[in-house]
């Protein structure tokens, strides 16, 4: 039994268009037109229990209005969703204290109060007895090393631990699912590093679900077993991250390694030169006639050294997102 | 419960926090009531009575707006709420088994607290200050009721001023303008600046039939015994009632609201 169900989700806002300018501004006081913006159009996906499921897609595609209709904020175009056995948007309160949703860079703490009030008032808003507060608390404060600043204004941290803040107070709960809406953005290369290492911790450890969204390939690459990929509100793909590389990539990369002097001209033949600087070539080929250009080559060429390789999954990824090469 | 006692409690340490805003805010209330001590003793001079009031019944009515408005008027939800629909803050209380309302109305009631124990010691010192003869009745019936229309009018503010920054559901941009205009309105129609029936008789009918009244004009006129005491249980059942209908409004346009809410900011 699936925790997550999402069937046939649309969402669409009604949008305001204004023309530009003054004159624009003055025309649409008086008569405004408006259409849909289809932020998300059909998509439906299931997630089971302990799941850690990447959510990915270019920017707009549709990623965060998914999640805010997972957790309530919004009231869906159409489709059903269900969590946990609950629709989300009805926010009833034995659904609120099972989940959280973060979005890096926002804030729920009180801003001119040290963290620990917010994580106290969350406590009495969730209604989590004092031993578990305690426990959790001590538990989340040692994972993300905060403890020297939980006393201190949140206004007078710096972007990595108030994120740390945040996070500990969406946790205070032990949700059973957690939203995470790019967790990593504008961390430093460090800080991602712990992120990521938490929230694997915490999957592994509570057998929570987790939805990540990010932009950052390590993320998904580190975290995810299962992606799913989402563009202009429709759904690409959902599977295995080891899948994309089946189903998007229609092409390999051979590597040589020449011991004479050749021509960039007669390598074009071959197929797509991507990189030539001699001795070293990179030469991508249709997926279907790599071992014929492979033996075409070594016949051809002096080559010195040759591998196949499958192309980076950054790669697949970034001409998904382009649409071009889609299979 | 709990909760609620614990944001009462954080909402009255945030206060603290911008002293200075409050102490300049408090300031502004003594000028105002400094301002209108002076204006209604020009009036007063030479006279006896003035729109009916005579000297003591108008300076009690203005020392009294003092308290009285503090308790309706200080809000600070009616410059919060319309934002945090507008900038998508309100997305942090939807997620929680919180009430949005409930947690607003806890944070104006600590404002309140703080401002009525101001007040009250404004008043004491505007009274050694300027030693007016004010009337207040002492009769315990007048007390119990100005009391209780006190108390309604307060809700009444709160559920009249939530409908109004509720428009930020649909217009996110021009909340504060509209919101400023509304507050001065009700400010005037209320009986904070002047009381109502120094107007015109047709205005003070028209007023009326509507809530503003009830919010301060007609808690201080039972306290200084201008009404009747069947008059003003009658200002006691039609003072339930518009809180019945503002609350019932209010939480319709917050449902509609909601429906249009689009947790933008993120
Ligand atoms: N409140 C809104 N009103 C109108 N259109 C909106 C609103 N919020 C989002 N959109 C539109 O819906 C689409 C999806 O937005 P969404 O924020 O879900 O994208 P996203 O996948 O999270 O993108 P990103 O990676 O940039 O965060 C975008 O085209 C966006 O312009
Ligand atoms: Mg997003």
């Amino acid at each position: 039994m699936p925790v997550i169900q999402v069937q046939n989700l649309k969402k669409y806002y009604k949008v305001h268009q204004k023309e530009p300018g003054l004159s624009g501004s003055i025309r649409s006081l008086f008569s405004r037109k408006y259409y849909d913006a289809k932020a998300v159009d059909g998509v439906s996906f299931d997630i089971g229990e302990g799941e850690l499921v990447g959510f990915i897609g270019p920017n707009g595609a549709g990623k965060t209005t998914t999640l805010k209709v997972l957790s309530g904020l919004l009231y869906p175009t159409s489709g059903t969703v269900s969590v946990l056995g609950f629709t989300p948007w009805d926010r009833k309160p034995e659904f609120q204290k099972q989940f959280s949703l973060v979005m890096g860079q926002k804030n729920q703490l009180w801003w001119d109060l040290p963290a620990m009030e917010s994580f106290i008032l969350n406590k009495e808003i969730y209604e989590v007895p004092d031993a578990q507060f305690k426990q959790t608390l001590d538990e989340l404060v040692e994972l993300l090393e905060v403890k020297d600043f939980l006393k201190v204004q949140v206004r007078k941290l710096s972007l990595g631990q108030r994120m740390k803040m945040e996070l500990i107070a969406a946790l205070i709960h032990s949700p059973r699912i957690l939203f995470l809406d790019e967790p990593t953005i504008g961390l430093d290369v460090v800080m991602q590093k712990k992120m990521r290492d938490f929230i694997k911790e915490y999957n592994q450890r509570f057998n929570s679900t987790i939805i990540l969204t990010s932009h950052y390939m390590d993320d998904v690459k580190e975290l995810c077993e299962r992606v799913i990929i989402i563009d202009k509100g429709r759904l690409l793909f959902d599977g295995a991250l080891a899948e994309i590389i089946k189903k998007f990539a229609n092409h390999k990369l051979l590597t040589a390694v020449f011991s004479e002097e050749v021509n960039r001209e007669d390598l074009e033949k071959i197929g797509q030169v991507k990189e030539f600087d001699y001795p070293r070539a990179v030469i991508s080929v249709k997926r279907t006639v790599a071992s014929q250009a492979a033996a075409q080559l070594l016949q051809n060429f002096p080559v010195a050294d040759l591998n196949i390789e499958e192309p980076q999954i950054e790669d697949i990824i970034r001409e998904v997102f382009t649409g071009k090469d889609l299979a | 419960m709990r909760k609620y006692r614990l944001i009462f409690s954080l909402a009255f340490q945030n206060e603290f926090i911008y002293r200075l805003n409050f102490v300049l805010w408090r300031f502004r209330n003594v000028l105002r009531v400094l301002l209108a001590f002076f204006l209604w003793s020009v009036v007063f001079t030479g006279r006896d009575t003035a729109f009916g009031y005579t000297r003591p019944q108008m300076l009690g009515y203005v020392l009294f707006v003092l308290v009285i408005q503090t308790l309706v008027m200080s809000a600070p939800s009616n410059d919060n709420v319309g934002g945090e629909i507008a900038n998508g803050d309100l997305s942090n209380y939807l997620l929680k088994p919180v009430s949005y309302l409930k947690f607003w109305f806890t944070r104006d009631l600590a404002s309140k607290l703080l401002n009525i124990l101001f007040s009250v010691g404004e008043i004491v010192l505007l009274w050694l200050l300027l030693r007016p003869e004010i009337y207040l009745s002492f009769h315990p019936v007048s007390l119990l009721l100005g009391l209780l229309l006190w108390i309604s009018g307060v809700l009444i503010y709160f559920f009249l001023t939530k409908i109004a920054v509720f428009a930020a559901f649909w217009t996110p941009e021009n909340t504060w303008g509209f919101m400023f205009v509304i507050l001065v309105f009700m400010e005037v129609l209320s009986g904070a600046i002047f009381p109502l029936d120094v107007l015109p008789g047709w205005v003070q009918s028209a007023l009326q039939f509507t809530p503003f009244p009830y919010l301060i004009y007609y808690p201080i006129g039972i306290f200084v015994d201008r009404f009747s005491h069947a008059h003003a249980l009658r200002l006691l059942a039609q003072s339930l009632i518009w809180l019945g209908i503002s609350i019932w409004l209010s939480l319709r346009v917050w449902r509609a609201g909601l429906k249009n809410y689009s947790a933008t900011g993120r």
